[in-house]
């Protein structure tokens, strides 16, 4: 049993989740069979955890359980819920990674009740007024080190208001995370907008253009449309949550009718059901090439402590490869990273020094 | 078969393969590698040696290992066990040469043909009150093979369905009759307490439910020295012995060896009281501070705090002690083969 590297714990709520807690618990069990760096505290009810694990192939070496006595359903209001159940597992597993049990930690379960638990139980970092939830989106451009397919847009969802300052945030966090998790050492971020001018766009956004532009530490590329975001011509897409969430629901409708368009096809002549068992092959490889569980979920950022929301409709693999993705973003001292690109932004703007001219950290 | 010594009063049952050692034999080039190997490349399963040298530790315990391999390596494999320092009693191997010679092909795979009557024969001799524990792995047939022989020591296993079991099993008939008639000759008694399965293939503890309360699947042997702790069969000093070792020599951490106490609660084959005891008694008599392992009360508290993470919400009931369906688990877990003529 070797160990090759740091070991990285994970707390991970079993019982979030359309399918929850059986795949959480399948994909938990693959990752101990998996990752030998990697040690999971899965929390929630224990004893149909304990009953799941025993008809799984797992290493309990690498897996605890944490007892959680009730949860929070998808269908819930966040606050109520978190008021109501105090024990509810996504608030046990967020206050086991305060207390240092855990690095970070993971969950498919209600999103507002899972970013409202986080932000009532990590400190948020110095310099972040607002903690956005990122979400990760298919493009034709591979980036960094492993070919990542998907870029990062933030925030899809967990502001409604935002000002040029959260934006410029937001910037320097996806820069930092995507940087951490694709290997891309200077990943191109943009900011959403309606015209790639630096002058397009609301007070907020040409604002945030200004202020990026003259930061050099992050590898800003102006502004590009709703249309390079499949494109992939930035790996990091800034916007606030509204537009982000509108964009990201948008991005999975058309996905969603495609699929549904092809289905129709295939249903309605022979002929067009031919040509696509003809490409069938093409087309799974496309499946598989964007298909969002490899990916396994996308982090909120801006907190001490890592929390990657995965998708509501995760199953295991993505569970799976959502921890795999938490634990690569907890090992590259992710929260270090960022506070330190506020910091000197902060500091570039303070002594307005060109920030070329500060001395980078060794 | 010796006599039994005036002080036997223990008999531990090993297999060699991936419950012993650390054998990769699923490929043909695996099996070939592992047929060359010297003892210094083979590896034991991390504890497996320092179980052992516990278990015997005292003289009133006998070792005898039981394996599939054949006699050819029998060099190879006792310097392999002196290399670890683990003394036995008894070292049996498999007559492959000879099944080869007389076209016994389908033997050189067989298990219950060949390990059942091995097992029973060993037993022949044996004062009637000598318990015995078993130590098998997931890999092949040893649960069966082990709980089918514990319940023929017991009186469970009737005559016709012993001969209706070993024939399904695809034993050679002169197998079945050297088992069948070994199993009419022997004292009936309980004498099979425990059946360790280390879970080399990380099999789902639950395909072994049907094989009852006395089989422990085991994921590493601090699990087994645990549950051996429970049954006073080893005290606490000896089961941090073995715990240091997996950590001292296999690299293994804190909280893989917490966990691991965790899931034998959790699976309800371990008690909470016992993990208390052993807390106390390893308070009282403090842990040595050697090697890697921390000191005692930053072991008892981590491992305390893995214990109150389950709550106290009840753990699953283990399996039940009805009766073993011998046809249904060879349906289940061995393939079974069309009957093999003599």
């Amino acid at each position: 049993m070797r160990e090759p590297t740091k070991t990285v714990t994970v707390a991970v709520d079993a019982m979030g989740g359309d399918h929850a807690p059986d795949e959480i618990v399948r994909g938990v069990a693959q990752l101990s069979l998996d990752a030998s760096h990697i040690q999971t505290i899965l929390v929630g009810d224990a004893e149909r955890i304990g009953a799941l694990l025993q008809k799984t192939r797992h290493d309990p070496e690498r897996i605890a359980v944490h007892h959680a006595g009730s949860r929070v359903m998808m269908h819930e209001k966040p606050a109520e819920a978190l008021a109501a159940r105090p024990d509810c597992s996504i608030a046990v597993a967020a206050e086991l990674v305060r207390d240092g049990a855990a690095d970070a930690l993971v969950s498919a379960g209600n999103t507002g009740a899972s970013v409202l638990a986080c932000a009532r139980t990590f400190r948020r970092i110095p310099g972040v007024r607002r903690a956005p939830l990122a979400a990760v989106y298919p493009t034709e451009i591979r980036r960094g080190e492993k070919d990542d397919p998907f870029s990062l847009i933030l925030d899809v969802g967990a502001t409604l208001e935002v000002n040029a300052e959260d934006l410029v945030s937001f910037a320097l966090m996806g820069s930092a995370y995507a940087s951490a998790v694709s290997r891309n050492p200077r990943p191109k971020v943009a900011l959403l907008s309606n015209g790639a001018e630096a002058g397009k766009g609301p007070p907020e956004i040409v604002e945030a253009h200004r202020l990026l532009a003259s930061f050099t530490d992050i590898n800003f590329v102006g502004n590009v449309e709703g249309i390079d975001i499949p494109r992939g011509t930035a790996d990091v897409v800034v916007c606030g949550g509204f537009v982000g969430n509108v964009v990201l629901k948008m991005l999975e409708g058309v996905s969603e009718t495609v699929v549904r368009l092809a289905s129709y096809a295939y249903k309605e002549r022979i002929i067009w059901r031919a040509g696509l068992m003809m490409l069938s092959g093409g087309i799974n490889r496309l499946k598989e090439v964007t298909d969002w569980q490899q990916y396994g979920g996308a982090p909120v950022l801006g907190f001490d402590k890592l929390f990657i929301k995965a998708h509501g409709r995760s199953k295991a693999r993505a569970i799976t490869n959502a921890c795999k993705v938490a634990a690569k973003a907890s090992q590259s001292g992710l929260a270090t990273q960022i506070e330190t690109a506020l910091q000197r932004f902060e500091l570039a703007r303070a002594q307005s020094l060109t920030p070329a001219a500060i001395v980078k950290p060794a | 078969m010796a006599d039994a010594a005036p002080t036997l009063q223990y008999v531990y049952r090993w297999d060699l393969d991936k419950t012993y050692l650390k054998t990769e034999f699923d490929t043909f080039m695996q099996l070939i590698r592992s047929a060359f190997e010297k003892a210094e490349a083979k590896r034991a399963i991390p504890g497996a040696a320092a179980l052992l040298r516990e278990l015997r530790a005292g003289g009133k315990a006998r070792v005898c290992f039981i394996s599939g391999s054949p006699r050819q390596m029998r060099k190879v494999l006792t310097q392999k066990l002196r290399l670890d320092g683990v003394e036995f009693d008894e070292f049996i191997l498999k007559p492959n040469l000879r099944n080869m010679l007389t076209g016994r092909w389908a033997a050189m795979r067989e298990q219950v043909g060949y390990k059942l009557p091995a097992l029973l024969s060993g037993r022949a001799g044996l004062p009637v009150e000598v318990q015995e524990t078993c130590f098998g792995d997931d890999a092949e047939a040893d649960c069966f093979i082990y709980s089918l022989y514990a319940d023929i020591l017991a009186g469970r296993v009737p005559r016709v369905l012993l001969e209706e079991i070993l024939e399904k099993a695809g034993c050679y008939p002169a197998d079945a009759e050297r088992a069948v008639s070994l199993a009419e000759t022997l004292p009936r008694g309980d004498a099979v307490r425990r059946i360790f399965i280390h879970l080399d293939r990380r099999s789902p503890t639950a395909r072994f439910d049907r094989y009852g309360s006395r089989v422990i699947p085991v994921f590493n042997y601090f699990q087994a020295a645990l549950v051996l702790f429970e049954d006073g069969q080893l005290e606490a000093a000896q089961v941090i012995r073995v715990a240091l070792e997996m950590v001292d020599r296999f690299d293994y951490t804190l909280d893989a060896l917490r966990n691991s106490l965790q899931d034998l609660l959790r699976r309800s084959r371990l008690q909470r009281r016992t993990a208390t005891l052993l807390g106390e008694v390893l308070e009282r008599d403090g842990v040595p501070s050697v090697g890697a392992l921390p000191s005692a009360r930053e072991m008892l508290a981590s491992f305390s705090a893995r214990i109150q993470q389950l709550g106290d919400v009840p753990t699953l009931s283990g399996p039940s002690s009805k009766p073993i369906d011998y046809l249904a688990a060879l349906e289940a877990d061995l393939h079974t083969r069309s009957k093999v003529r003599d």
